[in-house]
């Protein structure tokens, strides 16, 4: 009796977990909300392409290895509506970048927010939900 | 024993009106959500701009020009297209050919034409072309359909050919009813996906769009689906665009330049091997 109510909660449990999935854009399957990245570096290249626009930066770590970020934007006619130009990014300036992780490879990963070394910041062009799903 | 029976049928109940809550929620949320938040960003006119009188041709017909954003269906068409959830008359096979699709194995991902209602947050336009004889072809272009896809809706008064090689885009007459351009296309291949649910369809898929511009700002798009292949009868959906801001253009778009989608979660291409169209024959799921 107490195994089957426990077996019909357990149940319930699932069912909610998986019902805002539905809702989900695909964002979600390819980054994960729960893998919050950020970091600062030096961007190495910009593609200004299609389907998304992608910003890659180094990042050097504190032994001294440096790691190469892939972010990946929205689409670039997405970013240029929104007021970006090339030369608001340019390879070799300072950046520091706020995202979420590709599922499988972190360092893919969906870039939400950009700050440049003036101060200057860029938000909301990955298509991640403003904050981490709970 | 009654007892636990009661009590399931409670946290059943429980949990279904939770889980209509959430996808409400959800809903409301998406619709909620300011562009920034939600990836792609399309602006569209301010409410000043587009209430304002439909503009005409010189032949008194509406002047269709926008570009617009929206008018079809994207993530839902059954939600988005105006019904409750499970009122589209999908047949047993479609169903459950719908719900075993994965959001991530989705065609358009890998820049194939997203086909007809579909559109995404980018923008489209028609085109009413003049040619020395008067109002000629009306194409519809899309900044991202894919690529810069062109529908050609011929308005000269022939009929489908008999003899249509299926395609992702079918073969299109039109004609104006009033101030209503009435778009019938038959001859679609079935490759594409309705929305990104997966809801599927076939090659008898024959559709109907009633397009009204009634302001400035707003078009609404009457559709009438009719697939005897996918559903039971044909159904009637109703979809609506809006203008983006004076001055603005459809842009480039080139989807193949460089898509690297599923490589940051190790998503297969399932397509590769197999090419795109229905994984299964109706027949073999009924």
């Amino acid at each position: 009796m107490r195994a089957k109510l426990a077996a019909v909660i357990a149940g319930l449990g699932v069912v909610i977990v998986s019902a805002p999935v539905l809702a989900h854009h695909s964002f979600a399957v390819e980054y994960d909300p729960k893998k919050p990245v950020e970091g600062t570096g030096v961007i190495s290249k910009v593609e200004w392409t299609n389907p998304h626009m992608r910003v890659y930066v180094d990042v050097t770590e504190p032994n001294g290895t440096v790691t190469t970020w892939n972010l990946e934007l929205g689409a670039v006619n997405s970013v240029l509506r929104r007021g970006w130009k090339p030369a608001d990014l340019k390879p070799g300036a300072k950046i520091s970048f706020k995202g979420y992780g590709g599922r499988k490879i972190l360092q893919r990963a969906a870039a939400d927010a950009l700050t440049l070394a003036d101060g200057r910041s860029f938000t909301g062009a990955s298509g991640a939900p403003d904050a981490p799903a709970k | 024993m009654k007892k636990l029976a009661l009590i399931s049928l409670a946290v059943i109940g429980f949990t279904l009106s939770l889980v209509a809550q959430e996808q409400e929620r959800a809903r409301n949320a998406d619709e909620r959500l300011p562009a920034k938040l939600t990836g792609e960003f399309t602006p569209t006119a301010s409410e000043e701009i587009a209430k304002g009188p439909v503009p005409r041709m010189p032949d008194g017909k509406p002047d269709l020009h926008g570009p617009w954003v929206g008018g079809g269906s994207n993530s839902d068409i059954e939600m988005m297209g105006g019904l409750k959830a499970g009122e589209l008359p999908l047949l047993p096979w479609a169903k459950k050919l719908r719900d075993s699709r994965r959001e991530e194995d989705e065609p358009y991902l890998y820049c194939t034409p997203m086909g007809v209602p579909r559109v995404n947050p980018y923008p489209w336009n028609f085109i009413q072309s003049v040619t020395s004889k008067g109002p000629g072809t009306i194409y519809i272009v899309h900044e991202n359909g894919d690529a810069g896809r062109i529908r050609h809706i011929y308005m000269d008064g022939r009929k489908h050919p008999d003899d249509l090689l299926p395609s992702w885009w079918g073969h299109s007459i039109g004609r104006w009813e009033k101030d209503t351009l009435v778009i019938d296309t038959v001859g679609y291949n079935d490759k594409f996906w309705m929305d990104s649910r997966g809801t599927p369809h076939t090659e008898q898929m024959h559709t109907i769009e009633r397009w009204t511009r009634t302001t400035f700002g707003t078009m609404t798009n009457d559709f009438t689906l009719d697939d005897p292949g996918a559903l039971s009868r044909p159904v009637q959906l109703k979809f609506s665009a809006k203008v983006m801001p004076p001055g603005s253009e459809l842009m480039e778009f080139i989807c193949t330049e460089n898509n690297q989608y599923g490589v940051a979660a190790d998503i297969p291409n399932i397509y590769r091997d197999k090419g795109f169209g229905l994984e299964v024959k109706p027949e073999e799921l009924k």
